[in-house]
């Protein structure tokens, strides 16, 4: 266990019923092995975050825009080091994941007007409070179906809510994560 | 009726759910499950949360409560504790047998006229190998505690836990049960298994779930699969038959423990390889 560690990660040999399916292809991840610890939790959370994370009507690029921002702005640790691989596998580049990050401006990145559009809603919702200005909603409305704003939206504030769990507790960052970010000078 | 009630009454789910009510005990036997000796922690579940779970339990259709630890008896309310929940359900406590002198014992009377059963652990009809496994004069003191309570009218029940069963050891061990007033069918045999203390002195047969008896089984730190389950290795308890850590309502544990009895969980692959 590492010293940000505020939990142990649930060993295989330890898993409980309803999560020994999570453990049964190797390594689940820091989430899942951390929720180990409450089954009836996992049972239910893993879910719900699978049709957050995989597969949707959303294009793979513009879901990790709205993770890796949400987590840049939160700062999370341990989502942005796991997302800014994902971010890499999801077609953005060394410079956009840095300012998702927010580690650089934006300068020249992003000039496509809905990806811009979709930038200015993810910060709004990341950082609160209240409600979104007009002019910022009224410009993703001009880009995005609502069925695409709400899986934004969603995305977004269930990684506030994974921000919010994964840093207090001081989540672990894979080995095979942070090797990546090494040679892609990310880390 | 409830799907548990169902399952329970057509026999696909055990009847009887077992309280954890402490972790503590005045001995320190060398095959405990839960590394249970005095000085630990107690984790008690208590006595009214005892009677409430019995309730639910009820309520839901099972049909007896087992009391377990630790030793029960060293809660101080534990005598009254029984006599409520067997106004509830029949009642089966496990106990060293130890503590039943002086005033504890004679608050055991009312519990003559209860369906009570009190399971008392004996090892081997010989002190010396007895107190080898269970602790200094253990086997006096419980061979002086069951006529006692045998002779106040109260249900006696002697478990043996054997690493090996010898024949002339379990002949002579008998001989003794029918004479401390303990029939055959009230002497139970069983094997030590390979999980708490049992461990680190190298004895009893490894048992995974489909090895243990999937009897609800409430403590203080959740539900587990068997009575088997809550067991405590190094100080650390042990979660891989832990249920869920939600133990009210009981429903709750009860409905998950059926869903794992009757469906294999389907594969996690969906679900978690995109967290």
């Amino acid at each position: 266990m590492t010293e940000m560690q505020r939990v142990a990660l649930m060993e295989k040999s330890q898993a409980p019923l309803l999560a020994r399916r999570f453990f049964d292809r190797g390594d689940p991840g820091a989430i899942v092995a951390t929720l180990a610890h409450v089954p009836e939790l996992l049972e239910t959370t893993a879910p719900f975050l699978g049709s957050i994370y995989g597969p949707s009507a959303l294009p793979p690029r513009l879901k990790e825009i709205v993770v890796l921002r949400t987590s840049g702005l939160q700062k999370c640790r341990y989502c942005i080091e796991t997302h800014s691989v994902v971010a890499l596998d999801s077609g953005l580049n060394r410079q956009e994941v840095l300012y998702l990050r927010d580690e650089r401006d934006i300068g020249d990145l992003f000039d496509d007007e809905r990806e811009r559009a979709l930038l200015a809603w993810v910060e709004l919702v990341a950082l609160g409070p209240g409600e979104p200005s007009e002019n910022v909603a009224a410009k993703l409305k001009a880009h995005f179906s609502d069925a695409e704003i709400v899986e934004i939206t969603m995305v977004s504030a269930a990684t506030l809510m994974l921000n919010r769990f994964c840093t207090p507790l001081g989540l672990p960052t894979s080995a095979a994560t942070l090797n990546r970010l090494s040679e892609e000078g990310l880390h | 009726m409830s799907a548990v009630a169902e399952a329970i009454e057509a026999g696909r789910m055990p009847g009887r759910v077992w309280l954890y009510s402490n972790y503590h005990c005045n001995l320190a036997c060398s095959y405990c499950l839960t590394e249970s000796a005095p000085g630990v922690a107690t984790r008690r579940l208590g006595g009214d949360r005892m009677v409430a779970l019995a309730r639910e339990a009820s309520e839901l259709g099972f049909n007896e409560i087992g009391v377990t630890g630790g030793e029960p008896f060293l809660e101080p309310d534990m005598p009254e504790t029984i006599a409520r929940l067997a106004e509830i359900v029949p009642v089966v406590v496990l106990t060293n047998g130890t503590l039943f002198t002086g005033r504890r014992l004679e608050r055991m009377a009312p519990l003559a006229s209860e369906d009570v059963r009190i399971q008392i652990s004996l090892d081997s009809s010989d002190a010396v190998a007895n107190d080898t496994m269970r602790g200094p004069e253990n086997f006096q003191k419980v061979v002086d505690a069951i006529p006692r309570l045998i002779g106040m009218g109260i249900k006696v029940r002697i478990a043996s836990t054997l690493e090996y069963v010898a024949e002339t050891d379990l002949s002579a061990l008998c001989s003794l049960h029918r004479a401390l007033g303990v029939p055959d069918e009230d002497h139970i045999v069983r094997p030590i298994v390979r999980r708490g203390r049992a461990v680190d002195s190298d004895m009893g047969i490894s048992a995974g779930a489909a090895d243990l008896p999937p009897e609800l089984t409430i403590t203080a730190d959740g539900a587990f699969w068997s009575a088997f389950g809550p067991t405590v290795h190094g100080g650390r308890l042990d979660t891989d038959l832990l249920v869920t850590r939600t133990t009210s309502p009981l429903r709750i544990p009860a409905t998950t423990m059926l869903h794992l009895l009757e469906h294999q969980p389907a594969s996690a692959t969906a679900d978690s390889e995109f967290i």
